[in-house]
């Protein structure tokens, strides 16, 4: 080496990190076993040792912009090989936790998130929105969500506060993307960034995310993937669920939102019944494939808590509410179906739990699938795989 | 009698040092051992660092010291089975077991030669065959035969016995039970090779040509299963690049969580045995950081220099057979170049630590161990001592102080008790 490299150390950012699930960092002594029995890592540069030391020294910077902490997918066979103890699986989830917040705004917003004593203050948004909107009434007559004057009478209310809730996150999250982004280019050589094919990166990126590829070299939580890719076709499911839902309150020919605005569409009953069933099928599929993933990720989470650890508050609050949704949901219409007027406050509750999950998306562990994605672009971009 | 001996329990250099030593003062000593033979570990040895003399020099100046002095005894192939506190010393209970040959034997082999039966031979790791009638070495003291009753059928109508011409086997020879008074203990238990097919990302057990360093002392070793020279187990090969996995097991939380204090010592020994034979050859040694405490350092950096010796900063966590031969592959990150790297070996010597022999089969005694096995003193009832590595990881020439110092403490003891003619 030439030269003198003046490090600036960030003592506050070790200490968050041991603060946010990364107590046992300080027990590295950088032997480099993760390294080896890492399945995932790249071979030049591997992590995570470097990122062991990075973290103890407190060397933010070249944390934040580094793609390799998300490479990681934090399977734990470094944390079970790990001589000393020093869980460097656990130790990155936390640098990633801080990745989250120092990307996406506001602020403010990551650090609640990030937060238990902030938790009640979170839920009590969606609950007093709900409420405002009269979600608390019980109406007469056969049990049936999202009628227009029925209960939650509004559904002109709801579905605007939640189209609104989802459009923030995408901008948060979309800013935040992109200024990691600009963050892990700033160093790049000018030569190399000329030669970074984008699309190819992208289309090879979303086929091993498809895949699961990297995560299924997983050996420790081998079980991982299977559930993380139920979970992950699950959200996949809902999400054409909802817009196939969407796209029939806007068309439905007396209800839906274009009669609403006196512009109602020609369309035939059976095509409206058609898209009903459509949309029915993959959301009650999707929402089993999710119960039953997010339930595989807690056994297996408990399963390998000797090896792994059992996870920080960030990793549960996450899972719960994910786990909330869906059994929630499946109550709410099994309570429907049977006509018991239960289903209401079940349906609100479950409604709480879709708000928690897209409006603070770009600040909990939901925000994980932008970031990876993001590193995993900017890795295969630039050669680093 | 005045007095009542000092008992000591393993009868390796610790052991023996501090038998030896009361002996010598004037006291009367008991060395129980459950092996066929003394010495312990150290005769396994092939040279001693720092000096790399043989070890056999060093403990045939015991054996004489034993031989001249009428206090001393010892019981080979036994073990102790209670003990309890008496009168201020202790009540102790010892298991011999049947050796099947007397001490008219004179170590003619004749026994052997005519024995039909084999055992794997444990003081070679399992490297070689002995018959069931056999010498654990060829310098063993004492140097008496021994029938391995597990392994001797007794279906060949006793060749042996028709073989020795001194009325040495006696295959009637029963188990006994000896009582004792003592008045102190001297705990001198030592060590065993961390078994590191637990670690099994190392491949022992596995992967061909993983050995760990004692069977490389034993490769090295003229009396072991090559006669000294090193050769790779699978195939007899030359070995003219190997690889040395340091902390194999040691410094792990998952194994031991200690430093072995003297493995890397062991290991740029291994690498001077394996230049000494074959100039040419390749050597790495793969380390966390190099461990040579106080003047072994000149070793380290006599072996460092060395042509064709290569120290690598990263550990070893991947060990696999490449494809179609027989040679390891060894994975690491080299820590300075950032770079993770495969490669390949002739063999691979694995760098094992000391595992306390007391965590697999503890003396009846009450006493604290470690978590690891290692007696903690200080929880000793009184007139009990403990030495060598049976405490902590440390190699001949603090064994040999910690039992001369014990040797003064259970010496007081006994003074304190009675007193010695
Ligand atoms: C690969 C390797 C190479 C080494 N090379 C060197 C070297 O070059 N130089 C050096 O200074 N050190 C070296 N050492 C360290 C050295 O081997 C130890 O310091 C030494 O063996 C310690 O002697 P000890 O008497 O404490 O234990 P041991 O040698 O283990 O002796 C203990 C004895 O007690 C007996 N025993 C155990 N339990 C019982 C029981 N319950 N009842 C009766 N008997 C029992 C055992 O059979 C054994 O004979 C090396 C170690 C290793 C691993
Ligand atoms: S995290 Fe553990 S395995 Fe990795 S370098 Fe540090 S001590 Fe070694
Ligand atoms: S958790 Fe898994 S992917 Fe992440 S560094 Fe450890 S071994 Fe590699
Ligand atoms: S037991 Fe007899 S035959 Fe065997 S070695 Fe001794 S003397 Fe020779
Ligand atoms: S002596 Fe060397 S090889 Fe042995 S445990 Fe210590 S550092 Fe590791």
């Amino acid at each position: 080496m030439s030269g003198t490299t003046i490090l600036k150390p960030d003592l506050g950012f070790v200490n968050e990190v041991i603060r946010s699930g990364g107590e046992s960092l300080k027990k590295c002594y950088q032997c480099a076993t993760c390294s080896v029995v890492c399945n995932v890592t790249p071979e030049d540069k591997p992590f995570p040792r470097k990122e062991m030391l990075q973290a103890q020294w407190g060397l933010k910077d070249q944390l934040m912009k580094n793609p390799d902490i998300w490479l990681c997918h934090q399977c734990s066979d470094c944390t079970a090989y790990c001589p000393r103890g020093a869980k460097p699986g656990e130790v990155l989830g936390a640098i990633r936790k801080m990745s989250i917040k120092e990307f996406s705004a506001p602020g403010f917003m990551a650090k609640m998130v990030g937060q238990p004593k902030f938790l009640l203050v979170l839920f009590a948004i969606p609950v007093l929105l709900l409420l405002a909107s009269g979600a608390g009434q019980t109406p007469a007559g056969p049990v049936a969500f999202g009628k227009p004057h029925g209960f939650l009478f509004s559904m002109y209310f709801i579905d605007p506060l939640f189209t609104a809730a989802a459009l923030f996150a995408l901008v948060s999250l979309g800013l935040g993307v992109r200024k990691y982004w600009k963050a892990m280019a700033a160093d790049l050589p000018a030569d190399q960034a000329a030669k970074i094919n984008l699309g190819a990166a992208v289309k090879e990126t979303v086929s091993e995310i498809l895949a699961h590829r990297r995560f299924q070299k997983c050996e420790t939580t081998k079980g991982r993937s299977t559930a993380h890719l139920l979970v992950f076709y699950s959200f996949i499911g809902l999400f054409i669920t909802t817009i196939l839902a969407f796209v029939k309150v806007i068309l439905e020919p007396n209800t839906g939102y274009l009669a609403f605005l006196g512009h109602p569409v020609q369309i035939g009953e059976s095509a409206i019944t058609g898209l009903t069933v459509i949309f029915k099928i993959i959301g009650n599929a999707s929402a089993l494939a999710l119960i039953a993933g997010i339930f595989l990720v807690m056994t297996n989470r408990f399963k390998n808590s000797k090896k792994a650890g059992v996870g920080s508050y960030y990793d549960w609050l996450f899972i719960t509410i994910v786990a909330g949704l869906g059994i929630t949901g499946l109550l709410a219409e099994l309570l429907r179906i049977s006509n018991i007027p239960a289903a209401y406050p079940t349906y609100v509750i479950h409604l709480c739990f879709v708000f928690f999950l897209f409006a603070y998306a770009p600040f909990s562990k939901m925000a994980h699938m932008f970031y990876r994605a993001t590193a995993m672009v900017f890795a295969r971009a630039t050669g680093r795989g | 009698m005045a007095q009542d001996p000092i008992l000591v329990i393993g009868g390796g250099i610790s052991g023996l040092t501090a038998a030896i030593e009361a002996a010598e003062c004037g006291c009367e000593a008991v060395v129980v051992e459950k092996n066929a033979y003394l010495g312990g570990r150290v005769a396994q040895l092939n040279k001693y660092f720092p000096k790399l003399c043989p070890p056999l020099c060093g403990l045939e100046i015991n054996y004489r010291r034993i031989k001249e002095n009428p206090r001393l005894t010892f019981h080979t192939q036994a073990e102790v089975t209670s003990i309890t506190a008496s009168d201020g010393g202790y009540n102790v209970t010892i298991q011999v077991a049947p050796r099947f040959v007397n001490d008219k034997c004179v170590a003619c082999d004749a026994c052997a030669q005519a024995c039909p039966s084999e055992r794997s031979d444990d003081f070679n790791f399992g490297m070689s065959r002995t018959k069931a009638a056999y010498l654990p070495f060829d310098q063993a003291f004492p140097q008496k035969y021994v029938i391995d009753g597990a392994s001797c059928k007794a279906d060949c109508g006793r060749k042996c016995q028709e073989a020795c011409k001194y009325g040495a086997i006696d295959m009637d020879m029963k188990p006994e039970t000896l009582n004792l008074k003592v008045s102190a203990i001297v705990m001198a238990t030592g060590w065993n090779p961390y078994d590191i097919t637990r670690a099994d990302n190392l491949g022992m057990g596995k992967v061909k040509n993983v050995i760990n360093n004692m069977m490389m002392e034993r490769l090295a070793a003229a009396n072991g299963p090559t006669s000294g020279k090193i050769l790779r187990p699978s195939d007899g090969k030359e070995p003219k690049k190997v690889a040395f996995v340091q902390c194999a097991g040691s410094r792990d939380e998952n194994h031991l969580p200690y430093c072995s204090y003297i493995c890397c010592l062991a290991s740029l020994k291994h690498i001077s045995y394996v230049k000494e034979q074959y100039p040419e050859a390749q050597a790495t040694m793969f380390y966390i950081d190099v461990r040579t405490p106080g003047r072994y350092e000149k070793f380290y950096w006599k072996v460092r220099d060395m042509e064709g010796v290569t120290l690598t900063k990263g550990k070893v966590a991947k060990i696999y057979n490449a494809q179609g031969t027989d040679d390891p592959v060894v994975v690491i990150e080299d820590v300075l170049s950032g770079k993770k790297v495969e490669e390949q070996f002739d063999m691979v010597v694995l760098a094992s630590g000391m595992e306390a022999s007391q965590r697999t089969r503890p003396v009846p005694v009450s006493v604290s161990y470690t978590p690891e096995g290692m007696i903690i003193p200080s929880s000793l009832p009184p007139g009990i001592y403990a030495s060598g590595t049976a405490k902590s990881p440390v190699d001949v020439a603090k064994s040999m102080q910690d039992a001369t110092g014990i040797a003064l403490k259970s010496i007081g003891k006994l003074l304190s008790s009675g007193g010695a003619n």
